[in-house]
């Protein structure tokens, strides 16, 4: 017996957001007679953190510290309709109707400032919670007050309202093939590189390393992201050498019937892991952000694929990589009846044209390492 | 038969088959421990009996008269938390959340015995418990965390993570 170690990595590109499009996501922000801020939107968070990613957007876009955001999807009545939380849209999608409906709020804010403060309100920004005026911070009125002063002087209540709706894409037109609207709005790419050993007596395959390398366009909350792809990982290494409800599909022998008879990773099973984040900002989401929620998985199977043909020199074609398919694809290798090869498809990876065709224009690609 | 539930002690009235899961959850309103699998597979329904980590779906109520169960709720309270609690929050060890409260208890159980913050020791302790969010990376990080005794101020937890510097960026 020997275990025989070996290396793989895998590229992907995968889009962001409901692909042919049409999926809105609306919400409305009102502000307290205390300046604390109230979001009504419907977007599930199952996990993803979509409310707190969401919160800090507000935050940021209307310029007040993220504690005083109270985020409510809890009333399918009170909240605006969101599609839902799928497609990797939450942030890319949802994520802008809260931002847009930040922007309208911070206009009415500073309308209100600048009547109080008797200033035009294209002199005035907002900073952690404080209207000042540009080039002279020393005028200034706090959120707070402004919210005073439109409840109790002006008689107004400051709301601003925001959706996000790509139109339905990909009509065909049927002479000339020619689609009237790309149907993703935004790419994201990830690469993942495996370790692996192998052992060629019991075709097990142990996976000791992964490192994924993610575009995600804007980490608007690093921990967060980090946490997704890692959530990602697992998922993509249980795909690679565990998970399958029927290992003779399609024939219908030996599903699981029960819990037990899955096998999803558990702890013992976490490899090193190691994940860096490439900003590469997308020009439709929010601050630049992409979605990277499907994606995560996605990677990691056809990476510890290459580093199962690197250690034991056998190509594994299908997932997931258990003991029986590697000792099969050694047996066939050693009785030289050659390896098993699947024709897929050819793409010229033109990077500028990728990055032209993804990325905003005026912000380079930044690199997050450790995020 | 009598059942003391994080510190309150409680007649049961449910039949004496019922498990333990289904007592806390459906007669005393305890929610903390999940229902994942019923078959001792997932680990999300955890609590500790007499301080040791089981899996309540497989234990019959009648087995436990007089026992001391512990749940997420006889742990801190918001204000108050335990040091894993709070190890958990600093680290971002939950995303749904689902298997939580399981991990919280066999992880206060893994300190209290002595555990260290090793990582191969800590997944053998917790191996049993299934997480389909987070990678099991920041879970391990966090148990190792409270395991070493390290303190967080969690107002400066959420302050460091939650303020990227956004501005500047694309718009
Ligand atoms: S519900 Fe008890 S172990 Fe899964
Ligand atoms: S956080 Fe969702 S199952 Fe662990």
């Amino acid at each position: 017996m020997t275990v025989h170690k070996g290396r793989g990595i895998a590229a992907i590109e995968y889009p962001t957001g409901m692909n042919q499009n049409g999926d809105p996501s609306q919400a409305w922000i009102k502000v307290k007679p205390d300046g604390r801020i109230d979001v009504f939107a419907g977007t599930s968070d199952i996990g993803n953190g979509s409310k707190t990613i969401q919160s800090q957007i507000v935050a940021e876009t209307i310029g007040v510290p993220y504690e005083w955001i109270t985020y409510d999807n809890s009333n399918t009545d009170s909240s605006p309709v969101c599609t839902g939380t799928f497609a990797s849209r939450a942030t890319f999608v949802a994520g802008m109707a809260v931002k847009k409906a930040a922007e309208r709020v911070r206009e009415r804010i500073l309308d209100i400032a600048g009547k109080e403060l008797e200033i035009d309100p294209a002199d005035l920004d907002i900073v952690d919670g404080e209207v000042i005026a540009k080039g002279s911070p020393q005028t200034k009125i706090s959120v707070p007050d402004v919210a005073a002063a439109a409840t109790w002087g002006h008689g107004e209540l400051i709301t601003g309202a925001g959706a996000q709706l790509k139109p339905y894409a990909a009509i065909v037109e049927p002479e000339t093939g020619k689609v009237d609207l790309p149907p993703h709005s935004a790419i994201s790419y990830a690469s993942c590189a495996a370790e692996v050993e192998v052992d060629d007596e019991t075709g097990e395959v142990r996976v000791t390393r992964l490192v994924q390398c993610f575009d995600v366009g804007r980490a608007i909350n690093p921990t967060l992201v980090e946490g997704q792809i890692e959530g990602g990982a697992i998922q993509g290494l249980g795909l690679g050498v565990l998970e399958t409800s029927y290992p003779y599909y399609p024939g219908m022998e030996h599903r699981g019937g029960q819990f037990g008879s899955y096998l999803a990773p558990g702890m013992e099973d976490l490899p090193v892991m190691d994940t860096v984040l490439i900003e590469n900002p997308s020009v439709d989401g929010p601050y630049g952000a992409k979605g990277i929620g499907e994606m995560a998985n996605n990677p990691q199977p056809p990476a510890i694929a290459t580093a199962v043909h690197d250690a034991v020199g056998v190509w594994v074609t299908e997932l997931p990589i258990t003991p029986e398919r590697v000792l099969r694809a050694l047996q066939r290798k050693a009785a030289g009846e050659g390896e098993p090869t699947r024709k897929g498809k050819l793409i010229v990876y033109d990077e500028e044209l990728s990055l032209a065709a993804v990325a905003h224009p005026d912000a380079p690609v930044r690199l997050v390492v450790d995020a | 038969m009598n059942l003391n539930v994080n510190g309150r002690t409680h007649e049961i009235e449910s039949p004496p088959l019922t498990t333990l899961l289904d007592v806390l959850r459906e007669e005393l309103g305890v929610h903390s421990p999940k229902v994942g699998c019923e078959q001792g597979g997932c680990g999300a329904c955890t609590v500790l009996v007499d301080g040791a980590p089981r899996r309540s779906c497989l234990l019959p109520v009648a087995a436990l008269d007089g026992a001391e169960i512990t749940t997420v709720e006889g742990l801190g309270a918001a204000e108050h938390l335990e040091p894993v609690q709070a190890a958990f929050v600093h680290h971002y060890a939950a995303q749904c959340g689902f298997c939580t409260s399981g991990l919280l208890m066999a992880a206060t159980a893994y300190i209290a015995n002595g555990g260290t913050d090793d990582r191969e020791a800590i997944a053998e302790a917790l191996g049993g418990h299934v997480c389909r969010c987070t990678g099991y990376v920041k879970i391990v990080d966090a148990v190792a965390a409270a395991a070493r005794g390290d303190e967080f101020d969690l107002s400066v937890t959420a302050a460091g993570l939650f303020t990227t510097t956004m501005s500047g960026g694309a718009a």
